[in-house]
């Protein structure tokens, strides 16, 4: 589902270059849970950006459903995750001026989706938030918004979802509920879920666990 | 996709609801509503005092003739839907039934005389009338009746003529053409002017075939006569036939047409800073919506499509307001204007709509078509910004934009130049002299007390979009100045042009000997009389012994004039020495001072012998001086003045002129009991109606300066708001420190206080840029620098930016930290 070969990504500050990814082989399978561990400034987001699309290598081949996505431009790459990849943020990322059930509709309608309203209100639903339909995010609680940002993730029934720290905005007993509906809604929709973490308990609840240090990437055994 | 359109829509509404849209869009509906408001009542304004104007020639053209005017004239105008009728004045003399006689002016009319304005005539008994008279009847001026002791229903004789005086003549559109006519008028119909036998081949006769209309009419008809004029044949408009109106009406034209530049000027920089806080508040949005899936394209197509759409319900919402605007504000003026109704037409829309379009298309969508360039990275990384790198080029294409716009707004390219020049100027020396002293504060800001340190520390730290922010401010206070003052120059040059007291008749014809008489009379009744200068009819004949062709032969260029000649040995008040040298006083020698119309006329320059003639008598005089007269002065002018030594010789009358109150006409009576052969001239109804127009139009000007003034605070609005969000945050992340109330509103007005004398310095240099070619290039005004301005501008800018500032951060003090935090 997802390969890289020799990945490397290098950035170009002031006084000198800077390699944050050295050469990174990654494979994860369909349907897989895979966690991304590691230190503050290890290069882990720097990979989840890579790997989502978000961004291009500076070197080396990055295969997402058998599409190698280095050779495809912005636009291209842009299509492919409206199509494959979903996202569950840190900082949440849900609009402001949006409701909940707007949020969640948003990639339904960029995907031009037609029953982007009712997929939306079940997936709301299914995270709890059946009441909440109609909410601004800035009425709701940390642990609501990212329960939106769940169905929003799942709503467009991606290939693969991509969660960076979900539950580092979140305290302890909200993190967990909101762990148990990720892996819960991954398991129903058979996603391939690729996380990063800081969260030791979350990285060993995946299939698989990666440890990132200064740029390499190991498997942890 | 779902279609764009529907999407943009959507995105529309969710951001109007968000209170994202309020100040792009308040911005854009204050650009429509300004262009039409103004464009609408400056075209009903210029309608009305063109109308207004009109009267004085009782026609919009006028074609003057010493020959009966050519029959395929009046066809033309006629073919060419224009409305004419047609006026023969002369000189008769009129007798009564009981023998009185009189010189009057006498002027036959016909066909839809008048075709401006209106005649009022007393017809006896509590009649009044407006309309010429009929065959056979005559209309006498007051003066005449009481001259000819005539009353109504009487018979008088013109020439061999025998009419019946209709009416007395209070008042007659045209009065002011032609001053050759000098006795009082007596208007009567042109049916009669074969029966009177008056006008015989080679009599002194002016015909005048008027005709009013469509503008574009006008301008084909004129097109259509001027290459067939020839040598005493005129064609002229108000403009043309009287300066002094002329003139304030362009100067009138000038000023709301630059009014309404500044209210496009100011709406755009609303529009561009409103646009900018809307690109920077969507930048993570876009983010989040690339981030799932969104194209470059989409993003685009999107947001053009909501641009479009926000166009589109500014321009309607914007033209209905303007068209409120302007309608109260013309019902404000309603009392001086006059009462014809006019529509605004269709063009201030048009305007406001092509505003709209070029303010969205260089102002508001370069900003947000960068969001398509947002990388989708920035979910993750919120360092990820926008290249910057195209910054340059919109402010480029933005100023060449505007400056097309207000091109075609103003047809005026010297307006257009000053305008964009000086905002050039305003914001190269902005950024330069705005990140220069933000430096320089930061330095002293270091040394100081803990709220001018957070202060400056705060508007160094926010460099390039606090140095944005001051030559904003700066381009809005200087366009209020420029304007402000341009008006104040206006409305002071206009109160000199006529001042009261400026005297409303003219006496000609006064012989030498009673002079003592007439001032004698002038002073038993109190009334102040002006200089007597000595007059003596005269011709040029030739120029350094060249003969010049005379009047009567239809050639070009130089031939003979006839003139009033005068004298006096010190140059008279007003006029302007262009070439030569004034002559001493009581110099013997024989020298002559020409104004430069008449120099260019029979073509002389300084150093020239002129051959003249008085009566039989031919001398030569050598040109000492050409001089530029001020014809709106209202003021006794002269074409040809010789030293006083010189113009003793030759026999000569005096002249004079005097102001009458109103109700002191029946003294002109009194006078031409006792001195019967003298002429006078009646100004007192054309300086009325000049004064008039002038009071209409100074106070349009009061109010259109209101409106841009509203449209000047809200671009000081709208910029004091942009920083509002990142202020929001910072003074969370202080409080949350620990820093006070009272600590952080202080910063916030010192900041903005020290934001608003820079943009004050700015602003100043700019206009008195912009000042000094608008008044000495467009306006033709005296230019003089306003020191005044100086220190008020700097102490202005900073309590009018620093009070706004503070106002618009109050959030940013009041609101719990926490709040804050959390919506960021």
């Amino acid at each position: 589902m997802i390969k890289t070969s020799q990945l490397i990504k290098r950035v170009s500050t002031a006084e000198s270059e800077l390699e944050i990814l050295r050469g990174i082989d990654l494979e994860i399978k369909r349907g897989e849970t895979a966690a991304i561990v590691g230190a503050s400034g290890s290069g882990k987001s720097t990979l989840l950006g890579l790997l989502a699309g978000l961004d291009a290598p500076s070197s080396g081949e990055i295969t997402l459903d058998g599409v190698n996505i280095v050779n495809l431009d912005e636009d291209e790459r842009a299509t492919l995750r409206s199509e494959k990849v979903g996202f569950v943020f840190q900082n949440f990322q849900l609009l402001p001026a949006l409701t909940a059930l707007e949020n969640v509709m948003l990639p339904l309608e960029l995907a031009g989706i037609d029953s982007a309203r009712e997929k939306s209100e079940g997936f709301l639903s299914r995270v709890g938030l059946a009441e909440r339909f109609h909410h601004y995010p800035r009425t709701l609680s940390g642990g609501e918004q990212q329960r939106v940002a769940i169905a929003r993730a799942f709503a467009s029934q991606p290939l693969i979802l991509f969660a960076d720290e979900p539950t580092g905005n979140l305290d302890t007993t909200t993190g967990a509920t909101v762990v148990e509906l990720l892996f819960g809604l991954n398991k129903e929709e058979g996603t391939t879920l690729v996380l990063v973490t800081h969260d030791n308990i979350l990285a060993d609840r995946c299939q698989r666990k990666y440890i990132m240090t200064a740029g390499h990437l190991e498997e942890a055994s | 996709m779902t279609s764009p359109v529907i999407a943009s829509i959507r995105l529309l509404i969710r951001d109007w609801r968000g209170g994202e849209l309020g100040v792009l869009f308040s911005a854009l509906l204050l650009a429509v509503s300004v262009v039409v408001a103004i464009s609408g009542f400056v075209n009903r304004l210029q309608f009305n005092l063109e109308r207004e104007s009109a009267s004085f020639l009782a026609a919009d053209l006028v074609v003057s003739s010493s020959k009966p005017i050519p029959a395929p004239w009046m066809d033309e105008a006629s073919a060419s839907g224009l409305a004419q009728g047609e006026t023969i004045t002369f000189s008769s003399m009129v007798i009564s039934a009981d023998d009185e006689m009189f010189l009057a002016s006498v002027k036959a009319v016909g066909g839809a005389y008048p075709l401006r304005g209106a005649l009022s005539v007393d017809k006896g008994l509590s009649q009044a009338s407006t309309d010429i008279p009929e065959p056979g009847t005559v209309f006498l001026a007051p003066r005449l009746v009481q001259q000819l002791s005539a009353s109504v229903g009487d018979e008088v004789y013109v020439g061999d003529a025998t009419l019946t005086v209709a009416g007395t003549l209070l008042s007659e559109p045209d009065s002011t053409t032609g001053f050759f006519g000098y006795g009082p008028r007596l208007v009567m119909n042109t049916a009669n002017l074969d029966e009177t036998g008056v006008v015989q081949p080679g009599s002194r006769v002016t015909y005048r075939l008027l005709v009013a209309g469509e503008t574009d009419d006008l301008t084909t008809y004129r097109e259509w006569v001027e290459p067939q004029l020839v040598q005493g044949q005129r064609l002229s408009s108000v403009d043309e036939s009287q300066p002094g109106i002329g003139a304030t009406l362009d100067r009138a034209r000038g000023f709301l047409l630059l009014a309404g530049s500044l209210g496009v000027m100011l709406a755009a920089a609303a529009i561009l800073v409103a646009a900018r806080r809307f690109g920077e508040r969507h930048t993570d949005q876009v983010a989040v919506m690339k981030s799932l899936g969104a194209t470059r394209a989409t993003i685009r197509q999107l947001y053009a499509f909501s641009l479009a759409w926000l166009g589109l319900i500014s321009i309607g919402l914007g033209s209905g307001i303007g068209w409120l605007a302007q309608s109260a504000m013309f019902n404000a003026l309603a009392g001086q204007l006059p009462s014809e109704i006019t529509r605004i037409g269709i063009a201030p829309y048009i305007t406001g709509a092509v505003t709209a379009f070029v303010c969205i298309g260089f102002f508001a969508w370069p900003p947000l078509a960068r969001l398509g360039g947002v990388s989708p990275l920035r979910v993750i990384r919120r360092e990820e910004t926008i290249a910057d790198a195209t910054r340059s080029t919109d402010l480029v294409l933005g100023t060449a934009s505007l400056g097309l716009l207000m091109l075609w707004y103003s047809s005026d390219w010297k307006l257009t130049g000053a305008l964009i020049g000086s905002i050039a100027i305003t914001v190269g020396l902005g950024f330069l002299v705005a990140q220069t002293l933000l430096t320089g504060s930061r330095q002293v800001g270091s040394s100081a007390g803990s709220v001018w340190r957070l202060a400056l520390a705060g508007m160094q730290r926010r460099g390039t979009s606090s140095a944005f922010q001051v030559v904003i401010f700066g381009i809005a206070i200087m366009l209020l100045l420029v304007l402000t003052s341009v008006r104040t120059s206006l409305l002071d040059q206009w109160r000199l042009q006529i001042p009261e007291g400026t005297p409303n008749h003219f006496i000609l014809n006064v012989a030498p000997t009673d002079e003592s008489s007439l001032l004698t009379f002038f002073a038993e009744r109190d009334i102040e009389v002006g200089e007597l200068y000595p007059a003596a009819r005269g011709r040029v004949m030739a120029v350094n012994g060249q003969p010049l062709p005379d009047w009567d032969r239809f050639e070009e260029g130089a031939r003979q004039r006839e003139a009033n000649f005068t004298s006096t040995d010190t140059a008279p008040e007003g006029n302007k020495i262009v070439s030569g040298a004034w002559w001493e006083v009581g110099t013997e020698l024989s020298l002559v001072s020409l104004e430069d119309g008449f120099a260019d006329d029979i073509g002389a320059k300084v150093g020239d012998m002129l051959t003249l003639r008085i009566a039989a008598d031919e001398f030569s005089v050598e040109v000492a001086s050409i001089r530029e007269v001020n014809w709106e002065s209202m003021q006794p002018n002269f074409f040809v003045i010789f030293p006083d030594k010189l113009l003793e010789q030759f026999p000569n009358t005096l002249f004079t002129s005097f102001y009458l109150e109103p109700g002191e006409k029946y003294r002109l009576g009194e006078l031409l009991d006792v001195m019967p052969t003298l002429t006078i001239i009646e100004l007192d109804v054309a300086i009325q109606e000049i004064k008039t127009i002038i009071d209409q139009v100074s106070q349009a000007i009061e109010l259109v300066l209101l409106i841009v003034l509203v449209a000047g605070a809200l671009v000081l609005i709208a910029g004091v708001s942009a920083s509002v969000d990142e202020r929001l945050h910072e003074s969370a992340i202080l409080r949350a420190l620990g820093a006070g109330r009272g600590t952080l509103s202080g910063a916030v007005a010192i900041e903005f206080a020290t934001m608003g004398s820079l943009a004050g310095i700015l602003a100043i240099l700019g206009s008195e840029t912009a000042g000094w070619v608008l008044q000495t290039q467009m306006l033709d005004l005296e230019y003089q620098i306003q020191w005044v301005l100086w220190p008020m501008g700097i102490a202005l800018g900073a309590v009018i930016i620093g009070t706004l500032g503070t106002y618009a951060c109050r959030r940013v003090v009041s609101v719990p930290p926490l709040q804050v935090l959390r919506e960021l």
